[in-house]
């Protein structure tokens, strides 16, 4: 225990007194009727669409005129409500607004409440019991199964590790980095199943995207976990998962792709809001955001080109392992390569970062892959 | 009642089917999205406005400029590669393996998405299931397929 309380509430005479009083005379208190906070009664601006956050955007409740720097509150205690003398210092890591906020974070938390499935009854599992695949294609399957399986765990644990560290007014982002937390750990479970249904069971994890993981978890701080995992990461997830929804074996599989490219696409509109907030309203952070890429972008290619992911992609795409097959399966991985490439600096121009694509050494490699792709053409 | 496609009755008819299925929509979760739809004929086009919101279709339009309405993307597709897509939703009852709409446009050649703001193309994935739910129930339609436009000589 790291914290203990500095009265031993069994033993002390003020606090047993009055609680044996309260309860056999009913006299209450009541002083808590009197708390100095804003009297609100807030409605659905869109009955259709319920009571959202937006909605409860008023006042001092409200998050539009929260300030940079949160000093009032280092508790536990709600946006607007009355934080008595005494409580203790939380001591949140997270205290700047800029470190967390994103445009239209309200909006993504509603969206993701709205649209959560469930891995064990919204896949038609029963209906894999029609496909037979020839073993090349079903260990290839589980292979991709195995990684993304990986992937998803860091990307559980990594908004969970920084839920408890951002300071409570920031509700919203508190709630919806729950909401992606929950989102990856469906994708975990249901990647997870499907691999355990294909015959092959899982299939060897990936050292290069094991060192990636690790980078992603260990980020120094709140911003660069999120510019790294929301908007980088997440960003060529989607790519990859959209590549995977078309190469999918089988309809059940296409199903199970568009529900995780659902959550993930929302995980990177995050990042991409974040992302613009900080650039418009702090423009001074600019150079330490490419900074942060470099490392990332180095730790994504070595990751991305590792065999226990670009080789799956080749059988799969092509269909098979004849020679035919893989060099119709290296055409579509690699133009599924300079796709996921591309629309990463397409989000990041969009963000305020156009400049990202020349000081890339990524961008570089792309350009150099596609070179290499037209002349073979 | 028989719709024809390319039309603003197919996409009402669409609308009304999803309204009809609303619980299932609802089930998915908000869909908060206005995309195009370009249908490519020969040198004729044939383009519509679908509105979404909350867990409804809010509105269907035809419009004469799509590159000047306020959507977040834009489905685009040469005439018999639509037609190859709901003829196969209406066999087998939503589309097969090669014929989602993902499928279609991942890789530009048959199909494609057209959009100017990432944000925006994003949109096409948060809401898949509901887009794809939404182009399958086609297959509960009676469709007539209107004939290919013949291609036009202008110029020649």
């Amino acid at each position: 225990m790291s914290y203990l309380s500095s009265v031993d509430f069994f033993e002390d005479k003020d606090f047993l007194d009055r609680y044996r009083y309260t309860m056999r005379t009913g006299e209450l208190d009541l002083s808590w009727m009197q708390a100095a906070t804003e009297k609100v009664q807030c409605e659905p601006q869109n009955p259709r669409r319920g009571l959202t956050f937006r909605d409860l955007d008023v006042g001092t409740y409200g998050f539009t005129n929260m300030p940079e720097l949160i000093r009032a509150n280092r508790s536990f205690a709600p946006r607007g409500a009355e934080i008595p003398a005494g409580v203790p210092d939380l001591q949140a890591e997270v205290n700047r607004k800029s470190e967390v906020w994103a445009y239209n974070i309200e909006g993504y938390y509603e969206e993701a409440m709205s649209r959560q499935w469930n891995a064990t009854t919204d896949v038609p599992w029963d209906e894999l019991s029609k496909y037979e695949l020839p073993e090349e294609i079903g260990k290839a399957y589980s292979q991709l199964l195995t990684f993304l399986t990986e992937v998803e765990m860091i990307a559980t644990d990594v908004p969970a590790k920084w839920m408890g560290r951002l300071n409570a007014d920031f509700f919203e982002v508190k709630n919806f980095i729950a909401t992606q937390a929950m989102d990856e750990a469906r994708h975990a479970e249901v990647f997870r199943k499907r691999a355990l249904t294909t015959g092959w069971g899982l299939m060897r994890a990936s050292l290069s995207n094991e060192c990636n993981l690790k980078f992603l978890r260990d980020a120094d701080s709140f911003a660069e976990a999120s510019l790294t995992l929301h908007l980088q990461a997440e960003g060529m997830v989607l790519t990859l998962f959209r590549f995977s929804e078309l190469i999918s074996p089988t309809e059940v599989d296409k199903k199970m792709f568009r529900l995780v490219m659902q959550d993930e696409a929302r995980h990177v509109g995050y990042g991409m809001q974040h992302l613009k907030w900080v650039l418009d309203h702090f423009p001074e952070k600019r150079e330490v955001i490419h900074r942060h890429l470099d490392e990332a972008e180095n730790f994504v290619f070595g990751g991305g080109y590792a065999t226990e992911v670009l080789e799956p992609f080749i059988i799969l795409s092509g269909k098979g392992m004849k020679q035919e097959n893989i060099q119709q399966g290296l055409k579509i991985t690699a133009q599924f390569n300079l796709k996921q490439v591309d629309e990463y600096f397409e989000r990041l121009d969009k963000c305020g970062l156009p400049e990202r694509r020349e000081r890339s050494k990524l961008a570089q490699i792309n350009e150099m892959t596609r070179a290499v792709i037209a002349a073979q053409a | 009642m028989t719709v024809s496609f390319p039309s603003i009755d197919f996409f009402r008819a669409l609308q009304a089917r999803m309204h009809d299925e609303r619980e299932r929509f609802k089930r998915l979760g908000y869909f908060d999205t206005v995309f195009g739809v370009r249908v490519l004929d020969a040198g004729r086009t044939h383009a519509y406005v679908l509105s979404f919101e909350v867990f409804e279709c809010t509105g269907v339009r035809e419009t004469a400029d799509l590159s000047a309405e306020p959507v977040d993307f834009v489905l685009e597709g040469d005439l018999d590669t639509w037609v190859e897509m709901l003829r196969n939703i209406q066999q087998h009852r939503a589309a097969d393996v090669a014929h989602s709409i993902n499928t279609l446009t991942h890789l530009g050649e048959r199909m494609r998405v057209v959009y100017d703001d990432p944000d925006g193309h994003d949109k096409l994935y948060r809401f898949a299931e509901s887009v794809q739910e939404f182009i399958d129930l086609a297959a509960t339609l009676d469709i007539e397929y209107a004939p290919r436009q013949a291609a036009s000589h202008a110029g020649a």
